[in-house]
């Protein structure tokens, strides 16, 4: 009982502060929502069209640019702008289509479209969808200049009837269909990758950097006027534990059922999911009760807290996704927490598993919750009755 | 002025042997940086190639063009290499598996179906992740086929405007040269690459953790009752605020260049010119330095300082790009990004790696510099009578 009001004395200091409301509740969902806008879903690449003319010819190779799905098109109409675009990454590549496209067409010269890429290999990836579309624009003027030159219709008319031909003929077509198993699973939503690791991340960075609360408590003898009431040291030990669990209890609950109201983010088989809450914030609360412990000055835990909180994260794949990991760096990340917590999102939210399939991952995470909450209330014990 | 030296040099050696300072402005952007360029693979290291597979059923004229002649071509330029299938179902399976990106299968008869009018359909597969790679072949082969239409759409177009010869006319198609090309502008790389971007994004997203313990400690004279005494002292109140901006200067600064020197030497860093880095880095410091002081002069005690200095770190550091390039996200968030130093600064960076010179610098150093009056002015502003109000 006594130990239930010391959780609840924690978790009350947690939510009086707004930068920690700020923190724990509303910079994860603005993390999820960045990382899902800017990573997430199908990536395509980015074209910027500069049409300078204006005229029709010109506006049926922007039309084609824009009706392909594999591009984003957006549109510019200034050159440098377009140009410093492509320089920073803003676009991958960069389309020109001069002032007088049109006119040259008609006249019989040829009609040079401007593409305007990096000089890294990126340039190649793109070219050859451009240079396509090139070709096929250039067989409908092809057809017109022929017709043209041998006097049987004007340049103009003669567009018209070749585009009647291409479309009516019997087309060339090339069809496409895939094959294999996806990385991330198909029907991948948009935020299902920042999701989990956010949660994961934050849920360890606010028990390493709530550590500096269990140091308050220390510092300013609200623990030994504790340990001088008559409760017993167990009592005190549970309810700072149960304490840091809470936290992340209610910031581990309020992420997943915010990520999917808010961003539709799938989680799979529930019990699973919050099997694997509980282990994550286990192992948080032992390592915060561990920092809580060890560190004298709450400054300094907050700094060293920052910093394992964000370092952890990025080697345990909550940054960037294990997937891409070197061989090695994948064996050190399974070092962390993190990585395992990842593995057990993966397997429920990408290919359906259930509590059996995430046995291992929960069994491996459980062993870190025992020995950071053995060695955290071992040292906490120790403080407290020295 | 010595009297601001004096305070400075007394904040300093105190945060010194605080050492959280020494974390936050060196340990963590250094450890998170180093951990970035591990766990992050150089895209540059392995330049892109399509690996195709080719099934030729057809064995006649249009199949020939494509694999005699435009294959060739491309394998030249290093964009793609192409194996020769005899057999549909070990192709596929190599595409199943991802070692080969996609395959193209020219079904029996059907250059015979195109050349008589018929069209024709060759099939393409992909890999399901190989989506570029996938586009890049689909995307050369559309290409040689609009090549093979042109003869088709030409003698068409002549024959429903009245042409008569039409094997005159098909020799003539057959030679007429392409209308459209594509003409190439290189434009210079000024994205930054991998290991220098986040150790660049590190250093300034950290710098704003770094500069806040100088302009903070203010309300900690005030808390700790140190600070009537200064003002007691017979020294002028501006050299009291001119310590504590100096304090915050010379972290920024001093963690910054040990940033810079430490990621070139331990992970191969390359933050480009001195001079441009130098101006960058001043502008930065000074915009984060006034960033701080207005949250510090807003804030009643040195906690409260803390938290939203914290907040509004890593919000700005979020938005600014530090941790990941928001060039591919939407547009409106490279626009919001402006709005923060950040942002400038890495800009600045990537446009000086691009090779346009220190004249680069000017652009994004004036933005930062902006930042850093405006903030001033409002923290100057709000501080009338209050910051050091006993």
């Amino acid at each position: 009982m006594k130990a239930l009001a010391i959780t609840s004395v924690n978790v009350k200091r947690l939510l009086r502060e707004p930068s920690t409301i700020f923190f724990v509740f509303i910079f994860p969902m603005l993390l999820i929502l960045v990382i899902g806008a800017s990573f997430g879903g199908s990536f395509r690449p980015k074209v910027g069209v500069l049409n300078a003319g204006g005229g029709q010819y010109a506006t049926a190779f922007v039309d084609q640019i824009s009706g392909n799905d594999a591009f984003n098109t957006i549109v510019y109409d200034d050159h440098d702008a377009l140009l410093g675009d492509v320089e920073r990454g803003y676009v991958n590549m960069g389309v020109t289509i001069p002032t007088d496209y049109d006119q040259r067409l008609r006249s019989g010269e040829v009609g040079q479209v401007e593409f305007l890429g990096r000089a890294d290999q990126s340039v190649f990836e793109y070219r050859a969808t451009i240079e396509a579309i090139a070709a096929e624009q250039s067989a409908i003027f092809r057809a017109a200049r022929l017709v043209a030159d041998d006097g049987l219709a004007d340049f103009d008319q003669a567009v018209v009837s070749a585009r009647l031909v291409a479309a009516g003929s019997g087309a060339l077509e090339v069809t496409t269909e895939t094959t294999g198993e996806a990385l991330f699973g198909e029907n991948f939503g948009q935020f299902d990758l920042g999701a989990p690791s956010n949660l994961i991340l934050f849920v360890f960075l606010t028990s390493l950097a709530g550590s500096a609360a269990l140091i308050n408590t220390r510092r300013l003898g609200v623990s030994r006027r504790m340990v001088s009431t008559p409760t017993s040291i167990g009592q005190i030990l549970i309810g700072e534990t149960g304490g840091r669990f809470a936290i992340a209890m209610i910031q581990g609950l309020f992420i997943m059922i915010g990520a999917a109201v808010a961003f539709g983010v799938r989680w799979g088989d529930l019990v699973a999911a919050g099997a694997l809450l509980i282990a994550i914030a286990l192992v948080g609360a032992g390592a915060g009760m561990l920092m809580g412990a060890i560190f004298d000055n709450d400054e300094q835990a907050g700094s060293v807290g920052v910093f394992l909180g964000l370092g952890l994260a990025a080697l345990g794949g909550c940054m960037v996704p294990l997937e891409i990991f070197p061989d090695t760096m994948v064996k050190i990340a399974h070092l962390t927490p993190h990585a395992w917590a990842l593995d057990g999102f993966s397997e429920l939210i990408r290919r359906g598993g259930n509590l059996a399939s995430v046995a291992s991952e929960l069994a491996v995470l459980a062993g870190f919750a025992a020995v950071l909450l053995a060695l955290g209330t071992w040292r906490l014990r120790k403080t407290l009755t020295s | 002025m010595r009297a601001a030296i004096v305070i400075a040099l007394k904040d300093l050696s105190q945060r010194i042997r605080d050492k959280s300072a020494i974390l936050l402005g060196v340990v963590a952007p250094l450890g998170l940086a180093f951990i970035f360029s591990a766990i992050i693979p150089d895209a540059t290291a392995s330049s892109f190639n399509v690996h195709v597979g080719i099934v030729d059923n057809d064995h006649a004229a249009i199949s020939a063009g494509f694999i005699d002649e435009v294959i060739p071509a491309v394998e030249d330029q290093g964009l793609l290499t192409a194996t020769m299938f005899d057999d549909t179902d070990a192709a596929l399976a190599e595409v199943e598996t991802g070692s080969l990106d996609a395959v193209y299968i020219f079904p029996d008869g059907y250059s015979a179906s195109v050349q008589s009018g018929g069209g024709g359909t060759v099939r393409m597969v992909r890999n399901v992740d190989a989506t570029i790679a996938g586009q890049i072949a689909g995307a050369i082969l559309d290409g040689y086929l609009a090549e093979v239409e042109a003869v088709t759409i030409s003698v068409g177009t002549a024959a429903i405007n009245g042409g008569q010869d039409i094997a005159a006319i098909t020799a003539q198609a057959m030679d007429s040269p392409a209308t459209v090309t594509l003409a190439d502008t290189e434009a210079s790389d000024r994205t930054l690459d991998t290991t220098t971007y986040f150790a660049a994004g590190m250093a300034v997203f950290f710098l704003f953790f770094t500069v806040q313990f100088g302009v903070s400690s203010l309300l900690e004279e005030r808390l700790h009752g140190t600070l009537p005494r200064l003002l007691g002292a017979p020294i002028s109140r501006w050299s009291v605020i001119g310590g504590k901006a100096l304090t915050s200067f010379v972290l920024g600064v001093v963690s910054m260049v040990v940033l810079a020197v430490g990621t070139t030497v331990l992970i191969g860093a390359n933050w480009g010119n001195p001079v441009g880095v130098a101006i960058l880095m001043m502008a930065g410091v000074l915009a984060a330095l006034g960033i701080m002081a207005v949250v510090a002069v807003i804030s009643r005690t040195p906690e409260q300082a803390a938290n939203w200095q914290s907040i509004v770190a890593v919000v700005l550091g979020l938005l600014g790009g530090t941790f990941f390039p928001l060039s591919q996200g939407p547009r409106l968030l490279a626009l919001v990004s402006k709005l923060t130093p950040h942002a400038w600064f890495m800009q600045g960076l990537g446009d000086l790696s691009g090779g346009a010179g220190l004249i680069s610098v000017v652009a994004p150093a004036l933005a930062m510099l902006t930042f850093f009056v405006v903030t001033v002015g409002i923290a100057v502003w709000f501080g009338r009578g209050r910051v050091l109000a006993p």
